[in-house]
Parts: structure tokens; C-alpha cells; sequence
């Protein structure tokens, strides 16, 4: 960890507030890329990013530093971002964005983009894009977890079994059973998977 | 000639693999291999990266700032020990309450009267119904949270007690289905699994109560078990499919 980091902290436990700006900056982004990878939305991957880095600061004060915030951060952010996933599968109320040709933030609606495509073509980039996201849901919150930092992120096998608290061969597992069940949910389709 | 599995072809797409150079020699010649090789990169390349939405730092960081409270840290154990040297006859007060107390329980339980079972009636409903029917979103949360009452050193977080009430809420339910397929191996492992659930939800949290459980429920053997049933669960999608 870095000075202005090491400094950063000491200034937060003192309690200056505004100090915590500076990891902030340093590391939300790359906080809030991994949670949109877990949630698979915009919106969840800022509501998990913000608890995570709400959960990092009132927990700072135990921080041993025996690690970099860095890691600390993104293992508190991973298990937020599941914890999300799987209180809306859990929650029953939980309506995800309709799409409407004027969005609104109230209604929570979306427009699709329509992009330059012709009308096939768009029709073909939705259904492909649904089936993709179909056969994500399949997926568990772990195995989607470890499978997309791992092909997408390309984060090595013993960061993201640290980050999840499992060994690095139950973090293998879960990589290998999400492509498996993914390659399966694409057989019907494209004709090239068997 | 010897077939590579479907596992073995995953890991040498993603890298992972210790036999690259064997794998990659067979798959010039077998076509079957090839094929399922094919397969498997096809799907790695649908699922490609997209990508990701920039956040607005500032309005985050506005947002985020009205929750923050002034923090200061915190004070190392044997500070505590000294300032509070005075506690130490509380202490031993409140050991030997509790002592008498034990006492006083063996008393009523060999007596044969009817306990008030807490762990049972405490609080909330006893179960609900999970919204997903499948067990392996239940079994994988039900692994992380063995994994981390078995690397704990103190006492588990707010979120972890919460996590393990709600899996004691639906654990019920897998239990009776398990039971209710034939499954009586596997119905076992989730009653092991939902007394540690009852107790790290009714227990109050102290500094060894991790510790105890781990020691009095065998947390790391239910663990293992857990993990053959999610891997016999797989096994039996993977065979539906």
C-alpha cells in the first residue's frame, strides 16, 4: 500500500471524513466495474459499490493491513455484490426496468438503444443479448461471480478464491460448472455448440 | 485412445491447465475432442466481455459522504485490560451467576421438566418458502458461510448473522424436499447444516462463540459434506440436461 493511501486511512481514524475522498478515487471504479460484472446492472453495481465502500469505512478501524486495501475493498465488494444478487432473486417485489420509448427514472423504465442496425439485424443483437443474460441467471451468484472475474476480468484463480473466502480449487469448480451449464444453455442456438 | 472430459477441455480453453501440451497434441487428432474444444471457446467468446458503465465519481462520492461518521480507532486489547482492570471481580461475579445457572439447568433437565426451547420458538417464522426451488444457490451460500465460521478468529459480522437467518429460514424446506425425494443422505447434511444455523442465530456472539461451534459441530466436516452434495446436485443437472 502506498503512502498517500497509508496516510489516507491514518487521516479517516482521526476522523476526518473528507480523507476517505482519496480512496475513493482511487478505487471506485474499478470496484464498481467487478460489481456490474456480479449484478449484471448499472444501477446494482453502484448501490453494491456504494455499501462496500460504506462497509470498508465503518470497518477501517479493524483493518490489520496485512493486506492492500485494493484486495480488501474488492473481497468486501464481491460479497456485497452477492449478497445483492441473491436478495433480489429473494425479493419478490423487486421489478427490474420495463422498457418504454420515453425512459423515466420514476417509472423506472428504460429505452433500448437503437443503434445504426437494420431492423433484423436489431432483432437478432436483442434476442442474442436476452439469450445471453438468460443463460446468465441460470448461473449461481458464486459461479457467475468467479466465472466472470476470471474470464472478463481475468483475475488469477487464488485472487478470486481469497476474495470469496473458498480454496482455490472450489473457485476452479465454480468457473469450470459455469461454462459448462453456459455452453449448455447456448446448444439450442447459432448452431455452432454442440 | 484416451478422451479428454468436458472439466479437463474447460481448463485448457481458460489457461488452467497442467496438461496443455498433451491436450493440445489430441485435439489435432481426435475430432470428437476437437469438436467439444470448439465448443467451449465458442461459448467463452459469446460471453466475451461487454463494456462497463462509467460511474459519475462525484455524485457517488456526495451520496456516499452524508452516511460517513467520524471515525476513531480502535484501542488495542491490552489498553482495554488495563483500563478496565476494575471488571475483573465483575467477571469472576458473573462466571459464578453463571455457574449456579448451569446448575441450576441440569437440575430442571434431569428433573424431566419441559424446556422452553428458544432455538426453536425465539423469534420470526420458522420457515419460508424459497423463491428459487433449485438447491444450488442454498448450497453455495450455505459453503461460503461454513467457510468463513471456519477462518473467523473473533466473532462473525452483522451481515453473516443475517445471511445465516435467512438460510435457516429456507433450510426447512430443502431439508423436507430432500426428505421428500428419497434423499436421506442429503436431508441429513442439511439438518447438521440448519443446527449451525440455529445456533449462530440464536446464540449471542462472543469472542470464542466461532470457535466453540467450529469445535462442537465439526463445521469443517459439515463443509466437506455440503461441498459432495453441490457436487452430486451438479452431477444430476448435468444429467437431466
Amino acid at each position: 500500500m502506498d503512502k498517500a493511501e497509508t496516510e489516507a486511512i491514518r487521516d479517516v481514524l482521526a476522523g476526518d471524513r473528507d480523507a476517505y475522498r482519496v480512496l475513493m478515487d482511487r478505487h471506485f471504479c474499478s470496484v464498481t466495474r467487478v460489481a456490474f460484472r456480479i449484478t449484471g446492472n448499472e444501477a446494482d453495481a453502484e448501490e453494491a459499490a456504494q455499501e462496500a465502500f460504506l462497509r470498508a469505512y465503518n470497518k477501517l478501524p479493524s483493518f490489520r493491513r496485512d493486506s492492500t486495501f485494493s484486495t480488501w475493498i474488492m473481497r468486501i465488494t464481491m460479497n456485497t455484490a452477492i449478497n445483492l444478487v441473491e436478495r433480489r432473486k429473494r425479493d419478490l417485489s423487486y421489478h427490474a426496468p420495463r422498457i418504454a420509448d420515453e425512459p423515466s427514472t420514476a417509472d423506472h423504465t428504460v429505452r433500448i438503444a437503437d443503434g445504426k442496425a437494420g431492423p433484423e439485424d436489431s432483432l437478432l443483437n436483442r434476442e442474442a443479448v436476452s439469450l445471453r443474460q438468460a443463460a446468465m441467471a441460470e448461473l449461481t451468484p458464486m459461479e457467475r461471480t468467479a466465472f466472470t472475474l476470471r474470464h472478463m476480468e481475468d483475475v488469477p484463480m487464488a485472487e478470486i478464491a481469497a476474495a470469496l473466502n473458498i480454496t482455490s480449487n472450489s473457485a476452479k469448480q465454480a468457473v469450470f460448472r459455469a461454462v459448462s451449464k453456459l455452453r449448455r444453455s447456448l446448444t439450442p442456438i447459432a448452431g455452432g455448440l454442440r | 485412445m484416451k478422451h479428454f472430459s468436458e472439466e479437463e477441455l474447460i481448463a485448457y480453453q481458460l489457461h488452467e491447465s497442467s496438461d496443455e501440451g498433451p491436450i493440445s497434441r489430441h485435439l489435432e487428432s481426435c475430432s470428437e475432442c476437437a469438436d467439444l474444444s470448439e465448443s467451449i471457446a465458442e461459448t467463452l467468446r459469446v460471453f466475451s466481455a461487454d463494456p462497463v458503465p462509467q460511474p459519475d465519481l462525484e455524485h457517488n462520492w456526495q451520496r456516499l459522504r452524508g452516511n460517513l461518521g467520524a471515525l476513531t480507532p480502535e484501542r488495542s486489547r491490552g489498553f482495554n485490560l488495563l483500563r478496565w482492570g476494575w471488571a475483573w471481580p465483575a467477571t469472576g461475579l458473573a462466571a459464578a451467576a453463571l455457574m449456579l445457572l448451569t446448575v441450576f439447568g441440569l437440575y430442571l433437565h434431569r428433573s424431566g421438566q419441559t424446556r422452553h426451547n428458544v432455538a426453536v420458538n425465539g423469534h420470526g417464522p420458522l420457515t419460508i418458502e424459497p423463491a428459487d426451488p433449485a438447491i444450488a444457490n442454498h448450497l453455495d451460500a450455505a459453503e461460503r458461510l461454513l467457510t468463513e465460521v471456519n477462518n473467523s478468529s473473533g466473532t462473525l459480522d452483522d451481515t453473516t448473522r443475517a445471511q445465516a437467518h435467512n438460510l435457516l429460514l429456507q433450510n426447512a424446506v430443502y431439508v423436507r424436499n430432500a426428505r421428500d425425494s428419497g434423499d436421506l443422505a442429503g436431508a441429513a447434511v442439511l439438518e447438521n447444516f440448519g443446527r449451525v444455523l440455529t445456533t449462530l442465530d440464536n446464540e449471542p456472539p462472543t469472542p470464542h462463540s466461532t470457535l466453540r461451534l467450529r469445535l462442537e459441530m465439526n463445521t469443517s466436516g459439515l463443509l466437506l459434506d455440503i461441498r459432495i452434495l453441490r457436487q452430486n446436485d451438479d452431477h444430476s443437472q448435468g444429467v437431466s440436461q
